[in-house]
């Protein structure tokens, strides 16, 4: 049996996977298998593994769930990219120092007056409460 | 006589040839030096050795390869710290 053999945890060295880790889920030939991990699920030649000591038990062709969670177990973290759609892309929109200034002067001085008016609105409501309370103590 | 800013060495100094036979003289910017491996000092592929402006508009994948170490190792070097990696784990 060679040393490739399906379930044998091994280590990328090559290309922009290298460095993480994947199982081998399928036999082509004596040059190249398939693997699935952290890495790309993809046709891997042999020149480009590390095999590693563990061996875990896996399906013949596996799927891609199937292989994270037997991974995890190990403790080998998968992440899955997700392709974001174009729609869903949001780009933050660069504000010129000009529009800055209008917003923040805009913001600033309304809130001020609203809570000035508040402030007095509530005065004058308290005022008249007074007021009606004292009249209906009056009468 | 040059003007002040062609006399000092900043400016790399190249000898044209012109069509009527005389030899002309052109100041171009100097490069910097190619990126090299941190290991074997071999000159790494991939990395491209431009002036700093140049360099500022080239987006981050044009500028090293995508891989660990990309940029710094050569492939093979790179390849050799990851394999003394796997073995060391257990």
């Amino acid at each position: 049996m060679s040393l490739y053999q399906i379930g044998r945890i091994c280590m990328k060295l090559a290309g922009r996977d290298a460095g993480k880790k994947g199982v081998i889920i399928e036999i082509i030939d004596n040059q190249f298998v398939i693997l699935d991990g952290a890495t790309r699920r993809k046709k891997v030649n042999v020149k480009h593994l590390e095999p590693m000591e563990q061996i875990v038990k896996i399906k013949d062709k596996a799927s891609h769930q199937e292989v994270k969670s037997v991974l995890e177990k190990v403790g080998i973290i998968v992440t899955d990219k997700k392709s974001k759609k174009p729609a869903q892309r949001q780009f933050p929109v660069r504000k010129s120092k000009k529009t800055v200034m209008v917003k923040e002067g805009k913001t600033k001085k309304p809130v001020v007056k609203k809570a000035t008016v508040k402030k007095a609105e509530a005065k004058e409501t308290s005022l008249e409460q007074n007021l009606d309370s004292k009249a209906e103590k009056i009468e | 006589m040059p003007r002040g800013m062609l006399k000092s060495r900043r400016l790399r100094r190249v000898f044209v040839k012109a069509p009527g036979g005389n030899t002309k003289l052109q100041y171009k910017e100097r490069k910097p030096s190619k990126a090299v491996c941190a290991h074997c000092k071999k000159v790494l592929a991939g990395v491209p050795y431009a002036t700093s402006a140049e360099m500022r508009n080239m987006p981050k994948t044009a500028k090293r390869p995508q891989r660990p170490y990309g940029g710094v190792l050569c492939s093979t070097c790179m390849r050799k710290v990851l394999q003394e990696k796997a073995r060391s784990e257990k």
